[in-house]
């Protein structure tokens, strides 16, 4: 694997060459600070833009053109992270080796053509592009609910604090998308195009000197701005006590989350030593969490934590029935005080190290997570896979011990599964 | 070992079977990190009523029992259970149980030896006492009531359930919380000895290993060894009628937007090659209904969706198809279905293209030994032994032969669904 950084003035290119793959995938990744009432558009935005384009301007064309040069795949991944507003263009191709000569040159210019030409100019096109993303936005946004899991977890985060970007919710807003219109979309794409942090990903068995020219034919980007703010979140205050808030939805099971916040943390606690911490108490099933709570207590069919490091977040989510409320919330703050005391052993912090070395050696055989990787580098000074190979190794029992005295237990939410008539 | 070549994709299956029935099938790659391993027993939720090994007669278990039977699985005598074991080494273990088949799998890059020998020895050797099966009635039951509240899951089964009469695949695979009450010890131990012999299963392993090494390793595991085999297998096979169980129903469920299946139930019975016509249905399917349809642009148009896809799943002697959708109108949606399917006429260049999407999916697909793994899986399940040559059939597509499939099915034979949301009270 032969990695290369091209500065393009208005974006960073970066190659990955590798003969691994029969794909070559791309990842062009804008970034810019996140603002609430923005959401919507975003997500709007992202649809619109590959849906269909001015070349290509129904879905139906857009969808052949893709199918023409070998089932070329494009899409959008939108998400925050910390204060960041994040917005991907994914492309992923067969490597011309396997379909004809050009291949690669064509599917560059219909990604450039979907980021470049949206599909503003044809009214027609537009109003019917536009009117069918916002009901299919609007149904989903309304069917939320329906997944209580995650549900659960927006409203946790809302009820930690609304008006810190980890209480918006990804889905965005109802009454923002009813004051939706062609203008705002439109001056929201400007806005985006010329004030994001653009990073263009590629990986596969090609050329750096042939993709560089193939980007700055097709690419330009007029970034006049860039973000300044900060983007890791951290928590001038720890909470003393938790808070409890409970809901009623009707379903059979319970829902619970439980929002942690974490105090400063050098970059090395924060990149390594609360993966482990984290690990051990409810990363995966090994962990105490799953371990005492759902094996040997059987309260829980899930239960599991998981860490928003640029948030300075620890989420807990568990699967329960209404009645083991209280127990569960116990038993996770018991655990959560056993790390503090010591109360793991130094086996433990030896599997999960091995776990930590094994997930990077998946990394290499999958394209997306190699351009994460590289995309962590930039976002959490995070090192490559050597790198971290060998910083997970200096964790020991006392900096986890540390760490867990800055995990502090904020917001405990119950979506509270009622059944009523059943007649119905 | 017999090396059988995926044609187009570079990429050879070394296949063996052993003296006791067991079937290997290793997919080496030169250039990977990972592999994974899954052993299998074509056991799956639909075989409730069955001979128990060694019995001569009858017997029907509670519904559920396979999925139950997985669970159990995961204890053992020693104490240590397989998912610490394989946390060890990094390594990700995990089991999942459909209606036709049961897997147990690792998925890792370290101690490929011990994982395998670790995972042929625990899957062979039960240990069920009657305190570790009630311990997990709780665990189940709660994953039940998890699946209860999904209206995916609901609107899944319900289609189901109304296409068919008989057929086990109307049942939950988890089953119910009252049925796998009913579960004993005594029913997990007829029931694994009956289809957990090897050759009722299968193994698979694809990725980074050396396919010589995992076949020493095999022969020479003591548990396979040792394992009770070749007892005749008899499972309760009940005719499922050709027609549809209800054609039309209607739920009220916890969801905002109304829900609409509309599924098909075509016989296979006189059907030669399955895997070709499924294939053939399928190109006519994607290229009336898909993204690149005229059909697709047109329910947009007329405001008839916000969501609409299609699936296929051969259940027995029948081919399902399920239109779902999200839709404001499901009666006009159903009639445009119905009027479009009337009509199964395409043209060559729409099957040329398709010919090219298809090729192209296939290709990278194998780069990912996982997929890979799991489309041989469903080969084998689906259709009984691995299909090699798919590139090739998929470049032999014609007219002629679409015509000649398709015309002869009938696209009525079918049972409606809606659910709409419940009515504040």
């Amino acid at each position: 694997m032969n990695y290369q950084k091209i500065d393009m003035t208005s974006f960073q290119l970066h190659v990955i060459k590798t003969n691994r793959f029969k794909t070559v995938n791309i990842r062009v990744c804008l970034r810019d600070e996140i603002q609430k009432e923005e959401i919507t558009l975003r997500n709007m935005l992202a649809s619109f833009l590959t849906y269909a384009t001015d070349t290509y301007p129904t879905k139906r064309e857009l969808v052949l053109k893709a199918q023409d040069l070998y089932a070329v795949n494009v899409y959008t991944k939108s998400y925050r992270s910390g204060r960041f507003n994040m917005m991907n263009f994914c492309m992923s191709l067969l490597n011309e080796r396997y379909t004809e000569k050009g291949m690669l040159e064509e599917s560059i210019r219909l990604l450039a053509d979907v980021i470049f030409h949206p599909n503003f100019q044809k009214e027609e096109e537009f109003e019917q592009a536009f009117h069918f993303l916002y009901e299919s936005i609007e149904s989903s946004m309304k069917a939320m609910k329906e997944n209580p899991t995650t549900y659960s977890v927006i409203r946790m985060l809302e009820e930690m604090d609304s008006d810190m970007p980890y209480g918006y919710r990804e889905f965005g807003y109802l009454e923002d998308l009813e004051k939706l219109t062609k203008e705002n979309l439109m001056s929201y794409y400007q806005k985006i195009l010329k004030n994001s942090l653009v990073d263009i990903y590629v990986i596969g068995n090609v050329e750096a000197k042939e993709i560089e020219k193939l980007f700055q034919k097709y690419f330009s980007f007029t970034t006049l701005k860039r973000p300044k703010v900060n983007q890791l979140i951290e928590h001038e205050k720890l909470p003393l006590r938790s808070k409890k808030i409970i809901e009623q939805e009707e379903s059979n099971q319970s829902k619970l989350s439980i929002g942690c916040k974490i105090g400063k943390l050098t970059e090395f606690e924060r990149n390594y030593v609360l993966t482990v911490y984290n690990m051990i108490l409810g990363g995966n099933s090994e962990s105490k969490f799953f371990q005492i709570i759902r094996e040997k207590h059987s309260l829980a069919y899930y239960v599991y934590s998981s860490l928003n490091k640029l948030d300075s977040l620890m989420i807990i989510k568990a699967g329960i029935s209404k009645e083991n409320f209280e127990k569960t919330v116990r038993l996770v703050k018991k655990l959560m005080k056993d790390m503090i005391k010591g109360n793991f052993t130094e086996k433990d912090i030896e599997v999960v190290k091995e776990n930590y070395l094994s997930l990077l050696k998946e990394i290499e055989d999958n394209e997306n997570a190699i351009i994460e990787t590289y995309l962590a580098k930039d976002l959490l000074n995070l090192g490559d896979i050597e790198e971290r190979k060998k910083e997970i190794m200096r964790v020991t029992k006392e900096d986890i011990i540390e760490v867990a005295k800055k995990v502090k237990m904020d917001t405990i939410f119950l979506l509270e599964g009622v059944l009523q008539n059943e007649n119905n | 070992m017999k090396t059988i070549e995926l044609v187009g994709l570079d990429q050879n299956v070394y296949y063996e079977k052993l003296d006791n029935g067991l079937a290997v099938y290793l997919i080496p790659y030169q250039n990977k990190s990972n592999y994974t391993m899954h052993y299998l027993t074509k056991y799956g939720s639909i075989q409730t009523t069955f001979v128990p090994y060694g019995e001569k007669e009858m017997i029907t278990v509670p519904d559920g029992i396979a999925h139950f039977l997985e669970h159990k699985m995961f204890e053992q005598e020693d104490g240590v259970d397989p998912f610490t074991f394989a946390a060890k080494t990094g390594t990700y273990s995990n089991a999942s149980t459909n209606f036709e088949c049961t897997r147990y799998y690792f998925e890792g890059n370290q101690s490929f030896p011990e994982n395998l020998n670790y995972l042929l020895d625990f899957v062979g050797s039960p240990y069920f006492t009657d305190e570790n099966v009630e311990k997990e009635k709780g665990i189940i039951a709660e994953e039940i009531k998890q699946y209860d509240d999904e209206v995916d899951w609901f609107f899944d089964e319900e289609l189901k359930k109304a296409l068919l009469q008989k057929d086990h695949h109307r049942v939950d695979i988890a089953g119910t919380v009252e049925s796998i009450y009913q579960i004993t010890k005594e029913d997990l131990y007829r029931t694994y000895n009956t289809f957990y012999q090897p050759s009722n299963m299968f193994l698979i392993i694809s990725g980074d290993f050396q396919p010589e090494e995992a076949l020493r390793i095999i022969q020479n595991n003591e548990t396979l060894k040792k394992a009770k085999s070749n007892f005749k297998i008899q499972v309760l096979e009940e005719e499922e009628p050709l027609e549809v169980n209800e054609k039309k129903k209607e739920f009220q469920f916890n969801v905002v937007n109304t829900k609409v299946g509309y599924g098909i139930k075509i016989p296979l019975h006189q059907v030669k090659d399955r895997y070709l016509f499924n294939l053939y249905v399928g190109l006519m399917l994607n290229i009336k209904f898909g993204l690149a349809s005229t059909f697709r642009e047109m329910l947009k148009q007329e405001n008839l969706m916000t969501s609409f896809y299609l699936e296929r799943e051969i259940t027995g002697d029948y081919l399902l198809i399920s239109f779902k959708a999200d839709s404001e109108k499901p009666e006009e949606l159903i009639e445009k279905i119905k009027k479009e399917l009337a009509d199964i006429t395409v043209e060559e260049k729409e099957i040329e293209r398709l010919k090219k999407v298809w090729i192209s999916s296939e290709v990278m697909m194998i780069d990912n030994i996982s997929m890979t793994l799991d489309n041989i899986v469903s080969d084998i399940i689906e259709y009984g032994e691995l299909i090699p040559n798919k590139i090739e059939i998929f470049r032999s597509f014609n007219l002629k032969d679409y015509y000649k499939t398709l015309s002869k099915i009938d696209f009525t034979n079918s049972s409606t669904i809606i659910i709409r949301p419940k009515k504040e009270a």
